[in-house]
């Protein structure tokens, strides 16, 4: 008995490492790029952004895991959109009811979520086909490695961009701001430079 | 009959599911609505508030005041009275718009209550480049604008900044963000002030 | 003469000034996946003119002649998304018809463009810039794609050059494409100021 659980519990906490590196959307399996590249401007936007895909990321995961029995085939992508679709309405809902400042910031890139690729692809390969407590540590995984990534390129971005990090001052008086960083050239060009760092780090090729 | 049992066994759960999540839509919207367009009222005012400090309440005007945009088409403007405690008129609010050098350029606008000086700008949403016209919000700029009379501005390259006159001085390195702004703000208040003064709404509340 | 230069200025707007891929960041994913090779590119940028023109026109019809009036606006994400999925399908089944060569090269990337961001992104900012007449739409829909196909055929005449090129290990593939388009976003926002 003590040992399946055990097992049990290895496959749990794999499942939700896998989302923090060895499968980081953003990194490794490179998706969800265009709310990355929009949001990441400053930390607040970013760590915004990466918990209403936690939450979305959520609900859908749990939806489609207890639907998967009932999916008709041709249908099921219809559905995982008609399902996350819902939920970001909710969460956009939210957002501009108690994050009004956020909620403009953040702007037409809530809705975005909706055609993450991230969401779908893990609702199609994982949630579909798992019971639902490997869906929920699934998409948990996920979404925290998503947010992660965002908050990092985000803090690079802001540091060099506006020298504050969460809107603290952090960088000293004589250090002029880059402001291409809160531009869409910083953007591009931090996350190329940061997907090479980590191609780099992990050996592979190309 | 068989066809449409086929298509119900198909799709019955994509129906079911419709219905189920147009009704969750339906009932976050209903509950967070109200706080959503408290939200929006709260934020003009806050805004207007740091422009005409004595204001109190925003009291929409009754008749429709319709312009004509920077573009050229006709838009309705909503203005709004800001009355202080004692419901005395301090001032005039409105929304206005145009195009600056990135994207589009929105501020709100406070004139004084007869409509005669300009009480200053707020940006509520523009998306110029950080640094130079990113400049606009900032107070030097602004304070320009607060006390200049209420008709078409000018923009001057060089010039006493804190001289308060129709003329404005730009902003160095964002020429045409400056000249935007001069222009949404003069565009809007000769407009509006017109329309306000033909339909007699500015004579009514001089106590 | 008025609104064509309303409509002129619309069309340049959305394909230089903002350009949905290299200002918005909308479309990056097949933007990365299918730079390769310029005829690929082409076909793809066809491909999503296609659909985003057609998506853009309904999505407006929809929300400025049903749901607005109806205050119905909580449901636009739900309804655009639809659409656009329909679509996606009309497209598909058009091209595998009449297209079958070009419908076996494009292989995944059709029904992938469902999820291309630049689509919904473009009905969302349809109502977002109060677009209020239909052809304005049309034109602003169909210069998104395309501004979509510029931008890929841009990057993909570079990504041929740049397979010859040194390139570090690390950097191959992804990394220096995103460098690459973070060098063309700031050639293009020298477009910025173009319209007044």
């Amino acid at each position: 008995m003590t040992k399946s659980n055990d097992k049990t519990a290895l496959r749990y906490t794999q499942t939700l490492l896998a989302g923090l590196w060895r499968e980081n959307p953003v990194f490794r399996l490179l998706l969800g790029m265009c709310p990355t590249l929009a949001v990441t401007a400053a930390v607040k936007p970013a760590f915004t952004m990466g918990c209403c895909v936690i939450f979305v990321l959520l609900c859908s995961n749990i939806i489609v895991s207890l639907m998967r029995n009932l999916l008709k085939p041709h249908l099921r992508i219809l559905m995982f959109t008609l399902t996350i679709a819902t939920f970001v309405t909710i969460a956009d809902l939210f957002l501009k009811a108690y994050l009004p400042r956020m909620s403009e910031m953040l702007g037409p890139y809530v809705p975005l979520i909706i055609v993450n690729c991230i969401i779908i692809c893990r609702a199609e390969a994982c949630a579909s086909k798992n019971p639902l407590l490997v869906s929920v540590i699934d998409a948990v995984g996920m979404g925290l490695g998503f947010t992660l990534t965002l908050c990092i390129l985000a803090a690079v971005r802001e540091l060099l961009g506006t020298g504050k990090i969460f809107e603290i001052h952090v960088m000293p008086e004589a250090f002029v701001p880059w402001a291409a960083m809160s531009m869409p050239v910083g953007a591009f060009i931090t996350l190329g430079l940061l997907l090479g760092l980590v191609n780099k780090v992990t050996g592979k090729k190309a | 009959m068989n066809k449409i049992s086929y298509f119900i066994k198909q799709s019955w759960l994509l129906i079911v599911a419709s219905f189920f999540f147009g009704l969750l839509i339906a009932v976050t919207n209903a509950g967070l609505s109200p706080r959503i367009i408290q939200n929006k009222i709260n934020k003009r005012n806050r805004l207007v508030t740091g422009l005409l400090p004595d204001a109190r309440n925003f009291v929409p005007v009754d008749s429709e005041i319709v312009i004509q945009s920077i573009e050229g088409r006709k838009t309705k403007v909503e203005v709004f009275k800001a009355v202080a405690e004692n419901e005395e008129c301090v001032g005039w609010s409105f929304n206005a718009a145009g195009p600056g050098f990135a994207d589009k350029i929105e501020l709100v606008v406070a004139v004084d209550a007869n409509f005669e000086k300009i009480a200053g700008f707020d940006v509520l949403s523009s998306n110029e480049t950080p640094g130079f016209g990113d400049q606009i919000k900032q107070d030097y700029f602004r304070d320009q604008f607060e006390g200049a009379p209420a008709e078409a501005l000018k923009l001057v390259s060089l010039g006493e900044p804190t001289e308060i006159d129709s003329q404005i001085v730009a902003i160095s390195g964002a020429t045409v963000s400056s000249e935007a702004v001069v222009e949404i703000v003069s565009h809007s208040v000769t407009q509006i002030g017109e329309q306000i003064r033909q339909k007699g709404i500015l004579g009514h509340d001089q106590k | 003469m008025d609104t064509l230069s309303v409509l002129l200025m619309g069309f340049i707007s959305v394909v230089l000034v903002n350009n949905l891929v290299l200002t918005k960041f909308l479309g990056i994913c097949p933007y990365l996946g299918v730079s390769g090779r310029i005829d690929m590119a082409f076909g793809m940028g066809l491909a999503v003119t296609f659909v985003v023109t057609l998506s853009g026109t309904l999505t407006w019809m929809i929300d400025n002649w049903i749901l607005m009036p109806l205050g119905l606006e909580v449901t636009r994400y739900v309804c655009f998304i639809l659409v656009i999925a329909g679509a996606v399908q009309l497209v598909e089944m058009y091209i595998r018809k009449f297209f079958p060569s070009l419908y076996d090269s494009f292989g995944i990337f059709l029904p992938l463009i469902t999820t291309n961001c630049a689509i919904l992104g473009l009905c969302l900012f349809l109502h977002l810039w109060m677009v209020d007449h239909l052809l304005d739409a049309a034109v602003r829909s169909f210069g998104a794609g395309i501004g979509f196909t510029m931008a890929i055929c841009i990057m993909a005449g570079i990504r041929e050059n740049l397979n010859m090129a040194d390139v570090p290990a690390c950097l191959r593939g992804a990394p220096i494409t995103l460098i690459t388009a973070g060098l063309l976003s700031l050639a293009f926002m020298g477009f910025s100021g173009m319209i007044r």
